[in-house]
C-alpha cells in the first residue's frame, strides 16, 4: 500500500510506566521524524481551477 | 528539512499508556509536543480503519499503545 | 525519608489523593517564627489557612478497625554492618525509593556516596531486625523480605542491565506467596540472581566508599567480598506509639508485640468489637493485608448490621433535559488550574479559539474548573445557556471525568454528552519549555474534543435489581466462614457441599501450632452454620449448570438424584484442594510411612504406638517446589516442625529428625520452629539435587541424606517416616466455565488482581477463598471467606446496579452471524438471539460488557457499536487532527 512499516508503531506500557512512555514517545517521535513527512496516503484536495 | 516536525497520532489504551502518560505528567517529565492522543478503552477497539484514516489525514505517524 | 529536601509546602507524594498542597508545621517559618506567610499572599484561591489547628472529638462508633501498620525496623543500632557510618549501607525501603521513578533519583540507581556513580555490585542482608534475637528482640520472621529483596535484586538488574551483579545473603529463602516460588526461579535462573546461604558477620569500609563483606559460608569457611552498595533487607516491627495505643485501648500484644488474634478468629483483638488488619496482626504481605482489610471490615459488619443505612442522606436528583433532534449548543470550560496550565498554555489564545469551532455557543476559562464555586457556576452556566454538550479542557479524565459527569447531572445533563481535553497531564506539564507549541497542542486538543462531543448521545444505564442471595461453593473452613459472615450480616445464603459433610480438609487437622484443638472449634462452626436459619445448607450437592450473571444468577445444584435452582445475585468460590498421594519415597510399600494428615489422625486417636517411637523422621517439600509444580505449599513447614515438637512432648528422649530445603515458618510462626530446635529437633537441609533416598531393608526403614554442615552422607533408621505432602488445587474446570473465572497452570483460581483484588475475580459478582485461591493455614482460610463475604456484601447493599453506558451494542439488520464477537470476547458479554426475528444474530449483554471494544473491532459487517467510542467518535477525532487538511 505503499506505507512504510515504521508509520505504525505498537507498544507495551503499564500506567506506572511513566519513564518508558516518555522513552517510547522519544522513540516513536524519532522514527517517523527519520521517515520524513507522510506524502503517499494523504488525501489530497482536487484541484480547483 | 530539519525544522520539519511530524504529527504523531497516539491511541492510547485508557488504563494504561494513558495512565503512564499522565503519570508522566504528573512527574513533569517533558517530551515532544508532536503526539496528539485519542483515548481508546483497550487497545482491543482499535481497528486498521483507524491507523489509515488518521494517515489519510495527515498524521506522519500512529502509535499504538496498550 | 529523608533522602532528598523537600519545601515545607508540599504535596506528600504524586499520587496522593487528594493531589493537594499541605504545609510542614514544624519547617513553616511563619508558624515557627512568625516571619514569612508568603505562601498565603501568592496563593490566588486564598487556601492557605495559618489558623488551622490539631482538634481533638468525639466520636460515637460501634465497633473499631485497628490498620496502624509497622515501623521499619531502624539498622543504626547494629555497628556490624555500620549502617550509620557507611553512606553505601542502606535500609531496603530506602532502596525501594530509589528504585521508584517518582523517588529522590527519578528512578536512577546511583550510590549515596558523593560520587553518585551507578553501583556495579549489590549485596542483599536479609533478617537484619528478624529472626534474631541477640542483637535485637525480634525473634520472629518479617514475612515479607525475602520477596521483597528478590524483586529489588530483579528491578535492579532491569534498570542497570545485566552485567549488574546481585547477591542474596540469606539463611532460609521464604517465598511462600501465591506466584513467588515460581519468582524466586526465574531471578535466579534467568537474571542470574546470586543467593549465598549465610548470615553476614561484618561490613567493613574498603577503597573509595566500597564495602567489604565478611560471611562464613556453609561448610565453615570464612569468606570475604566486595560490594558498591549494601541494602539491609530490614524487618517490620510495632512502632512505640502502637504499642502505647494498645495499651490504652486494653488489647493484647504477642511476644513479637502484635496485636494477640486467634486462628478462629483471625481479624478479632481480644477486646470485644475491636478489629485489626495489616501488619498490626502480624507481619505480612500486601494480599494478606488486604484480605485482612476485607475480613476486618466483614466482622465489624456483623455487629453493626443492625444500624446499617440508618446513617444515609439521600441526594436530590435533577430531573434529565431530553436533548434528542436539538442541534449542539456546546460550551467549552478551558481550566488554568492556577499556574499550572496557564503557566505554560496561553489559556485565553484556547478559550478564543475554542469559540470559533462549529457549534460552540459558550466558551470560557477558569481558575479552578474543579473547586466547588466553579462547579456551581459550570451548572448555572449549562442551564443558562441551554447548552447540551460539554467540553472541559483540564487535567486528566481519569481522575476528573466523575466529578465533571457529577456537574452535568447536577445542571440535568446526561453525564456521557462531556469529553475531556487533557492540557494539563499531557500537555502543560510535560511541555514547559515550549510554550508556543503547548498552547498549539492544547487547542488541537480541544478542537479534537469538540468535534467528538457533537456526536455524543445520552446514554442510559441499566438499573438491575440484585438478587440478596449468596451461594458459597464449598463447606470447608473458607467457605463456612463466608457463609457465616454474610448470614450474620442479613443475607440469605446457600451452603454447597459436595461431600456429605462440612468441614473439608480442617476434619484431617489435629491442632494448630498456635495449640487450639482444631476438631473442637471446628464442631463449633459446624454447630453455628447447621442452627443458622438464613444458612441453607446443601450437601452431597454439585453445581451442574450457571446461568445469569452479577445480582441474578441462576444455578442449578445436583444432590442426592434430583435437581433444584438456586437464584442468587453473588456466588463465592470456596472449592478448597485436596493433599497429594506420594509416589516417592517408598509411600504405600510400608505402614510407617505416612503423609502429614495421617500423622495427624494418629494423634486426633491419641496412637500409643507414637509414644514409643525411637526415631521419626519428617521429609519436607514432597511434591512441592519441583519443575512440575513450582509452588510452595506454605503450611507444611508449620505442621512439620510443631508435629515433630509434638513427638518430642509425647517422648523427649525420641529422636526427630527434620528434612528440609528452605523451613518457611513465616512471621511468628518462627517461634514454633525456634522452640522445636531448642527441645533437641534436629534440622538437616537437602538440595533438590540430592533428595534424601528412602529404602525398606531387611525389614529397617532407612533414610540416607547429606548432611549439609558435615558435608557428609548420613544414614537415619526410622520407626516413623512422615512426608510433607503438596496441597493440589481442585482444579474445576465446569466451575470456572460456568462463573467464566480463569485457572493458573497449577490449577488454583486466577483473583481480580494479585495484590488488590485477591478475594474477588474479574468477573462481576463472583468471589473467592481458601486453598482454591492458593495453600493457607486456617487463620487465613478463615480471613480469606470473610473477606469474600464482605466484598460480595460490597454488592448486597447497594441493592441495584448500573450498568456502565459505554458498552457495545449490536446491530442485528448487519450482522451477519459469523460468530466472531461470541468467540472473541473475553467476557462472554456476546451471544446469538434465540428467537424472535433477528434469530441466529448477536446481541450484547450490556451487564457483562465492560466496553473494551474487542468486538467492534473485529466485527467485518460492521453491526456493532461501541457508545462514547464509536467510529465516528474516534473518525471525528481523527478528521480534526489537523484544520490544514
Amino acid at each position: 500500500m505503499g506505507i512504510e512499516p515504521g508509520r505504525l508503531q505498537f507498544s507495551w506500557v503499564s500506567s506506572a510506566e511513566s519513564t518508558k512512555f516518555v522513552e517510547v514517545v522519544n522513540a516513536v517521535t524519532a522514527a517517523v521524524k527519520a521517515l520524513g513527512p507522510n506524502n503517499n496516503f494523504v488525501k489530497t484536495l482536487p484541484k480547483v481551477a | 528539512m530539519s525544522d520539519w516536525e511530524p504529527k504523531i497520532v497516539a491511541f492510547l489504551c485508557n488504563w494504561c499508556s494513558y495512565g503512564a502518560a499522565d503519570l508522566a505528567g504528573v512527574s513533569r517529565m517533558e517530551y515532544p509536543p508532536n503526539i496528539r492522543v485519542i483515548r481508546i478503552p483497550c487497545t482491543g477497539r482499535m481497528s486498521p480503519k483507524f491507523f489509515l484514516a488518521a494517515l489519510r489525514e495527515g498524521a506522519d505517524g500512529v502509535w499504538v499503545s496498550g | 525519608m529523608g533522602l532528598t529536601k523537600r519545601k515545607a509546602a508540599y504535596v506528600e507524594y504524586a499520587q496522593a489523593v487528594p493531589l493537594k498542597y499541605c504545609i510542614s508545621a514544624d519547617e513553616c517559618i511563619y508558624l515557627q517564627k512568625g516571619k514569612c506567610g508568603a505562601c498565603k499572599k501568592l496563593c490566588p484561591t486564598g487556601a492557605v489557612d495559618f489558623d488551622q489547628h490539631a482538634e481533638t472529638e468525639t466520636l460515637q462508633v460501634g465497633s473499631v478497625v485497628l490498620a496502624p501498620g509497622f515501623a521499619p525496623f531502624d539498622p543504626s543500632r547494629f555497628d556490624n554492618y555500620q549502617y550509620a557510618n557507611l553512606p553505601n549501607v542502606v535500609t531496603s525501603m530506602e532502596f525501594e525509593r530509589v528504585l521508584s521513578a517518582s523517588g529522590p533519583t527519578q528512578g536512577h540507581i546511583t550510590r549515596f556516596s558523593k560520587d553518585k556513580r551507578e553501583p556495579q555490585k549489590i549485596a542483599w542482608l536479609q533478617c537484619v531486625g528478624s529472626r534474631d534475637l541477640n542483637k535485637c528482640d525480634n525473634s520472629y520472621c518479617s514475612s515479607v523480605c525475602c520477596m521483597y529483596a528478590i524483586k529489588e535484586a530483579v528491578i535492579a538488574k532491569e534498570h542497570l542491565g545485566d552485567n549488574l551483579d546481585c547477591a542474596v545473603f540469606f539463611m532460609d529463602i521464604r517465598t511462600h506467596g501465591k506466584e513467588f516460588e515460581r519468582f524466586y526461579d526465574s531471578a535466579r535462573e534467568k537474571h542470574a540472581v546470586r543467593f549465598i546461604r549465610s548470615r553476614v558477620h561484618s561490613v567493613t569500609p574498603a577503597g573509595e566508599d566500597d564495602l567489604e563483606v565478611r560471611y562464613v559460608t556453609e561448610n565453615g569457611d570464612v569468606q570475604t567480598e566486595l560490594f558498591d552498595m549494601i541494602v539491609l533487607s530490614v524487618g517490620l516491627e510495632t512502632s512505640p506509639q502502637v504499642i502505647d495505643l494498645a495499651r490504652r485501648l486494653n488489647i493484647e500484644l504477642t511476644d513479637g508485640k502484635f496485636c494477640t488474634t486467634s486462628t478462629f478468629h483471625p481479624v478479632a483483638a481480644s477486646r470485644e468489637g475491636i478489629f485489626v488488619c495489616g501488619a498490626f496482626q502480624g507481619p505480612k504481605d500486601i494480599p494478606q493485608a488486604v484480605i485482612d482489610s476485607s475480613a476486618a471490615a466483614a466482622a465489624a459488619g456483623e455487629m453493626l448490621s443492625a444500624a446499617r443505612d440508618t446513617l444515609t442522606q439521600t441526594r436530590e436528583v435533577v430531573p434529565e433535559t431530553n436533548i434528542t433532534n436539538e442541534r449542539p449548543r456546546i460550551g467549552v470550560f478551558v481550566c488554568r488550574c492556577g499556574i499550572n496550565i496557564a503557566g505554560v498554555v496561553d489559556v485565553a489564545a484556547v478559550r478564543d479559539y475554542a469559540a470559533t469551532l462549529p457549534y460552540v455557543e459558550y466558551a470560557t476559562d477558569n481558575l479552578y474548573s474543579c473547586s466547588q464555586d466553579t462547579q456551581e457556576t459550570i451548572t448555572q452556566i449549562i442551564q443558562q445557556k441551554k447548552l447540551n454538550r460539554v467540553v472541559v479542557a483540564a487535567c486528566t479524565p481519569k481522575t476528573h471525568e466523575p466529578l465533571f459527569q457529577e456537574t452535568l447531572i447536577n445542571a440535568g445533563l446526561n453525564k456521557y454528552l462531556f469529553e475531556m481535553a487533557n492540557i494539563r497531564n499531557q500537555d502543560s506539564w510535560v511541555h514547559k519549555n515550549n510554550p508556543a507549541l503547548a498552547t498549539k497542542k492544547a487547542q488541537d486538543l480541544v478542537r479534537m474534543a469538540v468535534s467528538k462531543v457533537v456526536l455524543m448521545e445520552s446514554l442510559k444505564e441499566a438499573e438491575l435489581d440484585i438478587n440478596p442471595t449468596a451461594l458459597v461453593v464449598g463447606g470447608g473452613i473458607s467457605g463456612m466462614a463466608a457463609a457465616k459472615s454474610l448470614a450474620r450480616q442479613g443475607y440469605e445464603t446457600h451452603l454447597v457441599e459436595k461431600t456429605e459433610h462440612l468441614g473439608g480438609q480442617a476434619r484431617n487437622l489435629f491442632r494448630t501450632a498456635k495449640g487450639e484443638d482444631i476438631r473442637a472449634k471446628l464442631d463449633q462452626l459446624i454447630d453455628a452454620i447447621q442452627n443458622e436459619p438464613k444458612i441453607h445448607v446443601h450437601l452431597n450437592a454439585t453445581l451442574t449448570g450457571v446461568d445469569g450473571f452479577v445480582g441474578n444468577f441462576k444455578a442449578t445444584l445436583a444432590s442426592n438424584g434430583s435437581e433444584e435452582i438456586v437464584e442468587h445475585g453473588v456466588a463465592i468460590m470456596a472449592t478448597g484442594a485436596s493433599p497429594l498421594v506420594p509416589d516417592e519415597y517408598c509411600y504405600g510399600q510400608d505402614p510407617r510411612i505416612l503423609t502429614s494428615l495421617e500423622l495427624d489422625r494418629k494423634f486426633m486417636a491419641a496412637d500409643p504406638l507414637l509414644k514409643k517411637l525411637n526415631t521419626a523422621v519428617f521429609i519436607q517439600c514432597v511434591g512441592s517446589r519441583e519443575p512440575h509444580r513450582p509452588y510452595c505449599s506454605r503450611v507444611c513447614c508449620t505442621h512439620a516442625v510443631d508435629n515433630a515438637l509434638q513427638l518430642k512432648r509425647l517422648n523427649p528422649g525420641m529422636n526427630v529428625f527434620v528434612l528440609y530445603r528452605d523451613i518457611r515458618t513465616y512471621g511468628e510462626r518462627e517461634l514454633t520452629y525456634k522452640e522445636a530446635r531448642e527441645a533437641g529437633v534436629i534440622f538437616i537441609r537437602f538440595a533438590l539435587d540430592s533428595k534424601p533416598q528412602v529404602r525398606i531393608e531387611d525389614g529397617r526403614l532407612l533414610i540416607n541424606v547429606t548432611d549439609h554442615i558435615i558435608g557428609r552422607l548420613v544414614e537415619l533408621e526410622a520407626d516413623l517416616l512422615i512426608l510433607a505432602t503438596a496441597i493440589i488445587p481442585n482444579r474445576d474446570e465446569k466451575l470456572a466455565n460456568f462463573f467464566k473465572i480463569p485457572l493458573n497452570e497449577d490449577g488454583f483460581f486466577v483473583e481480580r488482581h494479585a495484590k488488590l483484588g485477591p478475594s474477588e475475580f474479574a468477573t462481576d459478582g463472583v468471589f473467592l477463598c481458601g486453598l482454591a485461591h492458593y495453600p493457607k493455614p486456617i487463620d487465613e482460610a478463615i480471613a480469606q471467606g470473610q473477606a469474600a463475604a464482605s466484598r460480595a456484601v460490597t454488592l448486597l447493599a447497594r441493592k441495584t446496579i448500573f450498568t456502565s453506558g459505554t458498552i457495545a451494542e449490536t446491530n442485528p439488520v448487519l450482522c451477519s452471524r459469523c460468530g466472531i464477537c461470541v468467540s472473541i470476547c473475553p467476557y462472554s458479554a456476546p451471544s446469538f438471539r434465540e428467537e424472535g426475528p433477528f434469530a441466529g444474530r448477536a446481541q450484547i449483554n450490556p451487564v457483562l460488557c465492560k466496553g473494551c471494544g474487542l468486538c467492534v473491532a473485529s466485527c467485518r459487517s460492521g453491526a456493532i457499536h461501541l457508545k462514547g467510542f464509536d467510529n465516528d467518535q474516534v473518525f471525528a477525532q481523527i478528521f480534526t487532527l489537523d484544520e490544514a487538511v
